[in-house]
């Protein structure tokens, strides 16, 4: 990469030249193209074995029913780039989501119902934010404490009792946009979350590359001490990313919630895990500092693919936590060996 | 400058006499709640005080005493395993699978034992060697292999259960010895080990320098990634016993075994006044931990609390615990 | 050349705990002149621009910009008025841009205050075009980049700022040649265009091809400001050396027997390079250079800390395989670290479990602790050395950065070593304290213990030593007797360059 050296005052066009070339290598080495191309051979290879898996209905539920994990790794990516972990996401998850479906059946307004868990989402956040940046204590210790805290107490109060006749209108993750004609072309309709998902994602990936706040996520996680000498506060960074994530969350456990016809009021179990997979397996390095949310969202995406594909080419489910451990181990040794190589 | 070795005895003995009350302090502090505990539940249920009761939680704590201990050794270098709740999962499903008699192996229960002891400790040796020799920090590597263990052990069971041992093997997990649940014994020598290897041995000293200046015990000769390798090994072959006992206990194997396990352990070890930020901590303070713990949850079962609710005061109390430990620490550190 | 000043210091005097780093110094710089900043290690440079750069501030002394006194209370108010510093360990975020590390902090605004990406680009680009570079893509990731590229971005991020001072700390350190020729053209064309320059720089032979004018400092004091075309390397080191030996405890004679270690082309890249050398029982050795000359990175890889690539390690005669500290410590050396906070000791242990800490074998038993044995040992130490501390018991961290440096020099003695290596051994130690911790030297090199002792303080590498061995870049490049060795040959072997134009004009002169 660095072996011509050339002297001083060579025209300027052969470094736009080289930036294009190099543009394009460095996106066809991106996490996210990578991905998207391992999407796609999944898609043909385990199609091609099982037609049933490339059916419409099959292909909208991989992206629809789990659009909630991508949305919940948006948080994630942003808490991980700037050095912490969140394991308490599936816990507050199954709160959130049983708070939504309670206000649907006690008769409050169906939008207070896809509001409130958005907001006490943010709420939770800010308390978690709060203790790891003014209080330090790790953030592993406090999402630790508070996943037993919201997964023993949704039961405790619930007693695990389940939500059910909500109201039509409640369904938001089962509706879907109209059909648009536009100069002659259809725009078939679309599932909300889909739609939720990718306007999230693009919103959070344009807001980490364009805000000055987004930027400064980076540096706290890159190089906290350089950080601290540009003028940017550590403490109010941290703050800002766990009530954003805090706000994905919510967001994430309506989506689950609505697109259920009865809500268990329990936590799905090892959901933090596929959240925390996905945010690592996008492109987040676990050094911090690095990673987009659009990888975030292709890995939920295969993660979801992987696990349908399982069923279709006869391997039981139930190796799928096994390969999204190996899954995980494979991304971070690579991107270790990755930086050994530009290190080195 | 030549007078100042000849500090007074009586000087001497107040000072060490200080450490010694702080070091303990957080010792002490539990000891204390834990009576307050146990004194507060014995009015809320005349069931809680019996010694039949006390010794049935014995049976109860047994499988995260033994994860604890090793886990306090793992804390005090500054790491972390969040794998053992998985690695039970995963031996306990070995341990039936290896002995089913209609199964492919049909193995004598004695080896599927030692199988079972063996991939655990493999296991938590495969997350040795990921931390020390590839560098991948302990969270991550063991948050990998918490997916990675837990998988293998449905994939292997299938949600198939085993069930139906022989009589003999449940003396582990429900029998008695001297009128003590048998297992407790097992806890009860593995506490004075690791007690004894912590604070009286050159590897227990090695430990404690890793937890506080990893770089700094390097450069005094002490081999930090072979020591670090082991701890993780013995995390792996503790949470392998914490299986044996756990299915004799509940005569069955099932995947999800041990779920959650990983919270109960880390929680107990820094109840136990072990900084998780490694460098301090004792097996002491471990016992006292996972014991409260115990008492807490059948005390608050006796009075009402659903399992559940007493989850949710385990939390509570796990950041708790760390917010009075960080707080105490920044006053010994100015004062 | 005799324009006004844009920056002038004057009456400087700086104090740390223990230390007084700046006492009375001055400096001013102009526009379009390079001004190279000259001293021994610790003579204040550091401390000097690190006022001049708003990381410090000075307790006596004014700074003025263009007549008019300033006060910078954080880096960040010194770049707003145009200072900007290229420190050695340099602040880049790895895995950002060439653009985004340029503008960190002020990065261009567009729509809705938000980071206007093309704008950072394009005046990224127009900064690196700037100063004719053109091997850099502003969309690279700085983790990428070589340290030669790297220190380029640093130098646009400055002109970023609009910096009308540049400081350069070293900035050849960690070059290679071609890098360092590409430096200085952009040096030259910065001064072209009017920036003043504060290079500090340990290569004489940079100083006489890039500088304008030189300042001399000595143990903190301002010795002299010459035009570079008026003085001559020998005139220059003449005004560097010359510390007066204070407060250094007499070296007692020993018997020098037998060599007991030997080293022989030693190879561990990058600042080992087929080192040699002899020690004997009871023989003092100095090891002088300058930081980053590879003298500590040599003893570490005798010590096995970083294992030797190439190369042997004899001890009394027989070629052994050193692998790790432990291995080291079982043949009889001893290594007393530089930095006693992160390497010599762990600070928040007791000064028992220290001074045991590398010795723990032999006060136990089979694997056990003998804690009686233990504590005889540290009530020992802390007899022998003369430690001011209640008792083993008092935790490290609370004693004084001499007693400190004891514990650490006691913990190494308690493995009775026969060869004992000591980075640093007296630095940020007291008078009192340092003169003990030489007597101490001279008592073990009459105990028949072969000393290795790197320090950067000449009188005590003039006044301790029997032998003196200089390194430079990760060779040796000269030895003395304690005869014929003084602080003016000692001082120019440690800054000349082996093919440096330097030599060739002192042998004119």
């Amino acid at each position: 990469m660095t072996t011509a050296a050339p002297t001083l005052g060579q025209p300027t066009r052969l470094s736009r030249s080289r930036g294009l070339a190099s543009r394009f290598l460095v996106f066809a080495t991106s996490q996210e193209f990578v991905l998207l191309l391992v999407v796609v051979l999944l898609f043909a290879v385990v199609g091609n074995t099982n037609p049933r898996y490339l059916a419409e209905r099959n292909v909208l539920n991989i992206f629809n029913g789990n659009a909630y994990i991508a949305v919940a790794a948006v948080g994630m990516t942003m808490v991980i780039i700037s050095r912490n972990i969140d394991i308490s996401v599936g816990s507050l998850i199954g709160v959130l989501g049983t708070v939504s479906g309670s206000l649907a059946i006690n008769g409050y307004p169906i939008w207070s119902s896809w509001l409130v868990p958005i907001l006490l989402g943010g709420v939770v956040g800010a308390v978690i934010g709060f203790m790891v940046a003014y209080l330090r204590i790790p953030s592993i210790v406090v999402t630790l404490g508070l996943l037993s805290i919201l997964k023993g107490g949704l039961i405790t109060v619930t007693n695990g009792a389940w939500i059910t006749d909500m109201p039509d209108t409640y369904f938001l993750a089962q509706m879907r946009t109209p059909e648009i004609s536009l100069l002659g072309i259809n725009i078939p309709a679309i599932p909300s979350p889909i739609v939720i998902m990718i306007v999230l994602t693009l919103l959070a990936a344009l807001w980490m590359r364009y805000s000055p706040t987004g930027r400064a996520i980076y540096a706290v996680g890159g190089n906290a001490e350089a950080a601290r000498l540009s003028g940017i506060s550590e403490k109010r960074i941290i703050m800002t990313v766990f009530i954003i994530n805090g706000l994905c969350v919510g967001i994430a456990a309506v989506l689950w919630a609505t697109q259920l016809s009865i809500i268990q009021s329990t936590v799905p179990a090892g959901l933090e895990l596929q959240v925390i997979t996905s945010a690592v397996v996008g492109g987040v390095s676990i050094m911090g500092g690095v990673g987009t949310t659009i990888g975030a969202m292709l890995a939920a995406i295969l993660l979801s693919a992987i696990n349908s594909a399982l069923v279709f080419i006869n391997v039981s489910p139930y190796w799928f936590r096994a390969v999204v451990g190996v899954l995980i181990l494979i991304t971070v040794l690579t991107d270790l060996l990755r930086r050994r190589r530009t290190q080195a | 400058m030549t007078t100042t070795t000849h500090t007074t005895d009586d000087s001497q003995e107040q000072m060490s006499s200080r450490i010694r009350s702080f070091l303990l302090r957080q010792e002490v502090i539990l000891l204390i709640i834990s009576l307050l505990a146990v004194m507060f539940l014995a009015f809320g249920s005349d069931r809680f005080l019996t010694t039949d009761n006390l010794l049935n939680q014995g049976r109860l704590l047994t499988e995260i005493g033994l994860v604890a201990l090793s886990m306090t050794f793992i804390i005090i270098t500054g790491g972390i395993d969040l794998s053992v709740g998985s690695i039970l999962g995963l031996c306990a499903i070995i341990l039936g699978v290896m002995w089913d008699p209609n199964g492919a192996f049909a193995l004598p229960l004695e080896v599927a034992v030692v199988i079972c002891l063996l991939v655990g400790t493999l296991a938590g040796f495969v997350n040795g060697l990921i931390i020390v020799r590839l560098g991948v920090p302990p969270l991550i590597t063991t948050l990998a292999t918490l997916a990675l263990y837990r998988g293998l052990a449905e994939g292997i069971s299938q949600a198939r259960s085993v069930r139906g041992y022989p009589e003999e093997f449940y003396v582990l997990g429900q029998g008695e010895f001297l009128g003590v649940p048998t297992q407790l014994w097992v806890l009860l020598i593995f506490c004075i080990l690791t007690a004894v290897i912590l604070s009286r041995t050159i590897f227990g000293r090695a430990i404690y320098a890793i937890g506080n200046n990893e770089l700094g015990a390097r450069f005094s000769g002490v081999p930090v990634g072979r020591y670090k390798i082991m701890i993780y090994t013995f995390s792996g072959f503790m949470a392998a016993m914490a299986a044996w006992i756990f299915v004799s206990r509940v005569s069955t194997t099932r995947s999800d075994m041990g779920s959650g396990l990983e919270l109960d352990a880390i929680a107990a070890v820094v109840l136990g006044g072990t900084s998780i930020f490694g460098g301090s901590g004792s097996i002491i303070g471990t016992i006292i931990g996972f014991i409260l713990i115990q008492l807490l949850k059948n005390g608050l079962a006796l009075s009402g609390v659903t399992t559940d609710g007493t989850i949710v005061v385990i939390g509570t109390v796990l950041i708790l615990a760390i917010l009075i430990n960080n707080f105490i620490q920044r006053r010994s550190g100015n004062g | 050349m005799q324009e006004k000043p844009i920056l002038e210091l004057e009456h400087i005097s700086k104090r740390f705990p223990g230390v007084q780093a700046l006492t009375d110094a001055r400096m001013d710089v102009r526009a379009g002149e390079v001004h190279a900043l000259l001293g021994e290690n610790g003579a204040g440079k550091s401390t000097l621009i690190k006022i001049i750069s708003g990381v410090h501030k000075p307790d006596t002394g004014d700074l003025r910009m263009d007549g008019q006194r300033v006060v910078f209370n954080n880096p960040r108010e010194a770049q707003a008025k145009g200072v900007a510093t290229i420190y050695q360990e340099l602040s880049l975020y790895p895995e950002l841009t060439v653009a985004e590390n340029i503008f960190m902090g002020h990065a261009p605004r567009g729509l809705l205050g938000s980071v206007d990406w093309r704008a950072m680009r394009r005046r990224a680009e127009e900064i690196l075009l700037s100063l004719n570079i053109t091997d850099l893509g502003v969309d690279d990731k700085i983790g990428t980049l070589t340290v030669g590229k790297r220190q380029r971005v640093e130098i646009a991020k400055a002109l970023s700022f609009n910096a009308r001072i540049l400081i350069m700390d070293e900035p050849t350190a960690a070059l290679t040649e071609a890098d360092v020729q590409r430096l200085f053209g952009i040096v030259r064309l910065l001064r072209e265009r009017g920036v003043g320059i504060v290079y500090i720089s340990h290569r004489l032979e940079e100083v006489f091809t890039l500088a304008d004018r030189v300042t001399v400092l000595r143990d903190g004091h301002y010795v002299d400001t010459k035009a570079v075309r008026e003085v001559t390397s020998e005139q220059l080191i003449s005004m560097m050396v010359g510390r007066t030996i204070d407060n250094l405890f007499p070296k007692l004679p020993a018997q020098i027997g037998e060599p007991v270690l030997e080293v022989r082309n030693l190879w561990r890249k990058p600042l080992c390079k087929g080192v040699n050398l002899t020690l004997r029982a009871g023989e003092i050795v100095g090891l002088a250079g300058l930081v980053g000359s590879g003298r500590s990175e040599f003893a570490q890889t005798v010590f096995g800390f970083t294992p030797a690539q190439s190369g042997d390690i004899l001890i009394n005669g027989k070629r052994l395989d050193i692998r790790n500290p432990g291995e080291a410590m079982r043949h009889g050396i001893a290594y007393v670290p530089e930095d006693r906070g992160t390497q010599g000791l762990i600070r928040q242990m007791r000064l028992r479990e220290n001074v045991s800490l590398a010795v723990l074998r032999s006060v136990s038993h089979s694997g056990f602790i003998d804690n009686r044995a233990e504590h005889e040992l540290a009530d020992k130490s802390i007899g022998s050395l003369q430690i001011r501390a209640f008792s083993g018991e008092q935790v490290v961290n609370k004693l004084s950065g001499g007693n400190q440096q004891k514990v650490v020099v006691a913990k190494w003695l308690a493995a009775k070593p026969k060869i004992l290596i000591m980075d640093e051994p007296t630095r940020g130690v007291d008078v009192g304290a340092k003169a003990e911790i030489h007597r101490l030297i001279s008592e073990l090199a009459q105990q028949g213990i072969g000393v290795l002792m790197i320090s950067s303080e000449l009188p005590e590498v003039l006044g301790m030593s029997d032998r003196i061995v200089v390194m430079r870049e990760g060779e040796i490049v000269a030895e003395f007797s304690r005869e014929e060795a003084s602080q003016e040959k000692v001082v120019a072997a440690m800054m000349r360059d082996a093919h440096s134009a330097v030599s060739a004009q002192g042998a004119a002169t």
